[in-house]
């Protein structure tokens, strides 16, 4: 029975919330406990079984300590499981309500060592009578044991928990303690509220009943709380509304972003495809054709004409100062991505391409791959490189650029259509 | 000479490894296994190689995230636009605004308090240009510096506009002329704000300005009307008015300092900056504006309806606050909403509803502050990189770098009486304090707000010298939980401004010492 208030001694099981066998995580509500002032739920600290129930529903004047259920951790086998003997104490208030028997820990560690150190209750998870504390159920638990171990009652925080101060101690607090008569050890029987469990003022006052018990545990939380984005109450800003004006702005800002003019050239892919039949035929690799096209653009890029549009860098500036102009680099390279229709000649096999296509958009990601579908764009979605059937389709492949541009883009576009339509194999291997 | 390149093409060998290195953005063979391994995705509209992470935006919080990224070893890169690096804050906010805040500060003090310091000075004269010249300079340092550490860590810098092509892949459109594309894995939308305007006036940034035409007027004004008593209108404000202007504030709420400025803090600053000659109209609403003519002439009335009048100004200046800028983001084309104030709707890890996309900084919930934007963007990382990140909203300080400065952290008293909190108040005066006697500079006051049960520290309010120093070690208490006892409890060094922190601690829990 774990001590909910400083000045309890005992308390009714108004009810249990899980059964035997149930297993329960973090968080759960193990029971409900009564006292003469008020009920209180119980909550799971950790995940695990209820092993057993020992004092059921309606049980009335349990006695602080003494041993209400047993929690074991999950994937426990229940049936392979020891309880191990309540203990007789000295103490009136008997400290184990719930020890989880493992068959490793219990009895020679585990009730040994979450009695004789309530700081062991708040250690590292991975030692095993912790993971007993733990399971077995909150401050509640640990605080219970410690009113156990020192006869003055502890208090139940639902916030904090007691454990070992790792750190200095806070001024205040060890002013407190020392004004009181407790040692430093006491420190780490008080639950604490504070941020990475420090030992706050308000702890020790609620430990010493100076202030309402929860006072502190309570605050705490509601600082936390302040410490988050308070991100409920959003309203959304009306799409219609947003929308033309994002668009409106986006207009306005970056003018640059609108293509203003299409340049476009017809390229043949027989030689492409006749160079991939010859690569899968010889070597039973299936290149896609837009790998041919991705490298005839990557080259293609290369050492453009430079653009009307693009402002001088300050070291060209200075190249023309000291008339260097003249020899440094009259290139660049370009950012173009060719956008390619494939407009089908008026035979069978365009007919087919085009079938082929509708059946392709509709269906799955495979068709795409192996045709190497791009469907990226309104426009480039009308792109269909269909193996056979678009060599006899012509492709014009078309970039959007800046005015200005053109000629850099004419110039990029002839690259592309030579060496797709002359020595693709070239490009691969 | 493009056929000697083909050559060199032929050496990429198709059956080349994945994993090889390339680091050169754009020259790219690694590009066609993106364009490979894109096929499940569809598409191959890019030429850029994928980055672990994308940041639109290179102001406080844009350029803090990629400089952690790229700390953290993930490969990024930052799209700014304008130019230069550090966002509104150093270019044309926090940085700049404190260059002529310190120096005009020098200028007022050496023209009106230097006699009875026992210093004689001859005639003194302002320089406007040079002070310009100087605020450049340090803005100039410092946003070279941004760049020096970009490279440093590996940061990619892209100057240019970038706006969502997609989920994934966002179009850059250059400063220097053409195109690129680049995508991310992650995207973090770090875009900022601008200041809102003000219905029916034009900023021309001349005679009708915001923060930024205020650090860079040529000439001194005569007459200036500030629309707004937050923050920023009193910073530019005093500025003006040290140099000479006659400057009239006109702000709607019944405090100046904004509605975070605790009641008390905001009536003792008004009247220290009533004193430095500064006017003010609150409670006052701005009816009208009219800019067509030489002068611009400000129509106010009362805001609960009463008398009217009519202000002329050669500069106005429009501080009513800052709203989060996305325009030409292209948000309508990956579907990302923002809430009615224009502000990117995201979660706790700052994820919108695409969870690859990050939004951080002014554009998003919370204070527009340069320091919160800088918290939130090593968080953003770590939550990319460790699945944790950590803000403590509850401790993030506002100062108001005026003279005194004023600054604080956690809740003010009106917030506290609308949480029905009972809580207590300390407060000690700086001039009780031996640094501040001693400095002739007495003006203001420190005052905690702690919990009338546990102590536990609240809210720090501090008017002073240097509030904005001072109150960093009330964020450390607030960020312990310290109680005021704790503070007290502490030792501060003899003589400086930082005992009457402590003193005002021992006033909440007990007396001080020297009051």
């Amino acid at each position: 029975m774990p001590a909910l208030s400083p000045t309890m001694t005992e308390g009714n099981i108004a009810s249990w919330k899980v059964k035997e066998g149930d297993s329960f995580s973090a968080g759960d509500v193990l029971l409900e406990i009564e006292t003469d002032k008020a009920s209180m739920d119980v909550e799971a600290q950790d995940d695990g079984i209820v092993a057993k129930i020992i004092q059921n529903d309606g049980a009335k004047g349990v006695k602080v300590g003494s041993r209400i259920g047993v929690l074991a951790e999950s994937g426990d086998d229940l049936s392979s499981l020891e309880i191990p003997p309540e203990e007789e104490s000295s103490t009136p208030a008997k400290p184990a309500r719930t020890d989880r028997p493992s068959p490793q820990s219990e009895l020679s560690s585990g009730l040994d060592k979450t009695e004789s150190s309530p700081s062991a209750a708040e250690a590292p998870p991975s030692s095993k009578p912790n993971a007993d504390a733990d399971a077995g159920g909150a401050a509640d638990t640990a605080s219970a044991k410690r009113s156990g171990a020192d006869e003055s009652s502890a208090s139940k925080s639902s916030g904090g928990r007691a454990h070992k101060q790792k750190y200095p101690l806070y001024p205040s607090v060890e002013h407190l303690l020392h004004e009181n008569g407790l040692s430093e050890a006491d420190a780490d029987k008080i639950p604490a509220s504070g941020p990475n469990g420090r030992l706050l003022k308000g702890d020790v006052l609620a430990y010493m009943g100076r202030i309402e018990r929860n006072y502190s545990a309570e605050q705490s939380k509601r600082i936390t709380s302040m410490g988050h984005l308070d991100l409920s109450n959003i309203k959304l800003a009306a799409p219609r509304k947003a929308e033309p004006k994002a668009t409106r702005q986006a207009v306005q800002e970056a003018p640059m972003a609108e293509p203003d003019l299409e340049v476009a050239m017809p390229v043949s892919f027989a030689a492409v495809i006749a160079n991939q039949k010859r690569i899968q035929d010889t070597l039973g690799i299936f290149l896609p054709i837009s790998t041919f096209i991705a490298r005839a653009s990557e080259l293609a890029n290369d050492d453009l004409p430079k653009s009307k549009t693009a402002k001088p860098t300050s070291e060209e500036l200075f190249n023309a100062v000291l008339g260097l102009d003249k020899v440094s680099s009259k290139v660049a390279r370009g950012h173009f991505v060719p956008q390619n229709t494939s407009i089908p000649s008026a035979s069978l096999s365009a007919n087919l391409s085009t079938s082929a296509k509708k059946s392709s958009s509709s269906k799955s990601d495979i068709i795409d791959l192996l045709t190497s579908k791009r469907p990226t764009s309104p426009k480039a979605s009308k792109a269909m490189f269909v193996p056979g059937g678009a060599a006899d389709a012509t492709n014009v492949f078309s970039v959007s650029v800046p005015k200005g541009d053109a000629k850099r883009a004419q110039v990029f576009l002839e690259r592309i259509k030579r060496v797709l339509e002359a020595d693709p194999g070239r490009l691969v291997l | 000479m493009f056929k000697n390149l083909v050559p060199r093409a032929t050496s990429r060998s198709f059956l080349r490894p994945l994993g090889r290195a390339n680091n050169t953005f754009r020259a790219s063979p690694s590009s066609f296994y993106i364009v490979d391994r894109s096929q499940l995705r569809r598409g191959y509209a890019t030429e850029a190689e994928e980055k672990d992470l994308v940041i639109i935006g290179g102001g406080v919080a844009g350029y803090v995230a990629a400089i952690k990224a790229g700390q953290e070893g993930l490969k990024v890169a930052c799209i700014e636009k304008r130019g230069a690096l550090g966002g509104t804050c150093l270019n044309v906010g926090c940085i700049p605004s404190k260059s002529l805040l310190n120096n005009s500060h020098l200028y007022h003090q050496i023209l009106h308090d230097t006699k009875n310091r026992g210093i004689d000075v001859g005639e003194v004269k302002l320089n406007l240009e040079q002070m310009m010249k100087a605020k450049d300079t340090s803005v100039a340092g410092l946003t070279k510096g941004v760049e020096f550490l970009f490279k440093k860590n590996n940061v990619e810098y892209i100057k240019g506009t970038g706006a969502f092509a997609d989920e994934h892949t966002i179009a850059v459109n250059l400063v220097d002329g053409g195109e690129t594309t680049v995508r991310g894995k992650n995207i973090i939308i770090a875009t900022g704000s601008e200041a809102t305007p003000f219905p029916g006036l034009t900023i021309d940034e001349k005679k009708v300005i915001t923060s930024t035409g205020a650090i860079a007027l040529k000439t001194v004004p005569k007459k200036m009307v500030v629309i707004g008593g937050g923050i920023i209108g009193l910073e530019m404000a005093s500025v003006w008015c040290r140099l000479g202007a006659d400057v009239t504030i006109v702000e709607f709420l019944g405090q100046i300092g904004g509605p975070g400025m605790d009641a008390e803090i905001s009536k003792n600053m008004q009247k220290i900056l009533t004193k430095q000659g500064l006017k003010f109209k609150l409670n006052t609403k701005v009816t009208k504006g009219e800019d067509s003519g030489e002068d611009v002439k400000i129509h106010v009335e009362a805001a609960k309806g009463g008398k009217e009048e009519t202000l002329d100004a050669d500069v106005v200046l429009v501080a009513i606050g800052r709203r989060p800028y996305t325009a030409g983001l292209g948000l309508e084309n990956i579907g990302l909403e923002t809430d009615e104030r224009g502000r990117l709707v995201i979660d706790q890890e700052y994820r919108t509803k695409l969870p690859h996309i990050r939004v951080i900084g002014d554009c998003t919930f919370g204070p527009m502050l340069a320091h919160k934007a800088e918290e939130e963007a090593v968080a953003a990382i770590e939550f990319i990189t460790k699945n944790y990140g950590h803000v403590n909203y509850n401790a993030i300080p506002s100062v108001m770098y005026t003279h005194p400065e004023v600054a604080w952290v956690g809740q003010n008293e009106a917030e506290l009486k609308a949480a029905g909190i009972k809580y207590k108040v300390g407060s000690f005066p700086f001039t009780a304090n031996s640094r501040a006697k001693t400095n002739l500079d007495t003006d203001g006051m420190v005052k905690f707000l702690a919990d009338a049960e546990t102590d536990r520290i609240l809210g720090i309010h501090i008017i002073g010298a240097n509030a904005g120093e001072m109150i960093a070690e009330g964020v450390l208490a607030l960020e312990y939980g310290a109680s005021t006892e704790d503070v007290g409890r502490t030792s501060h060094a003899h003589p400086t401004l930082a005992e009457a922190f402590k003193e005002a601690a021992m006033a909440t829990y007990g007396k001080a010492i020297h009051y």
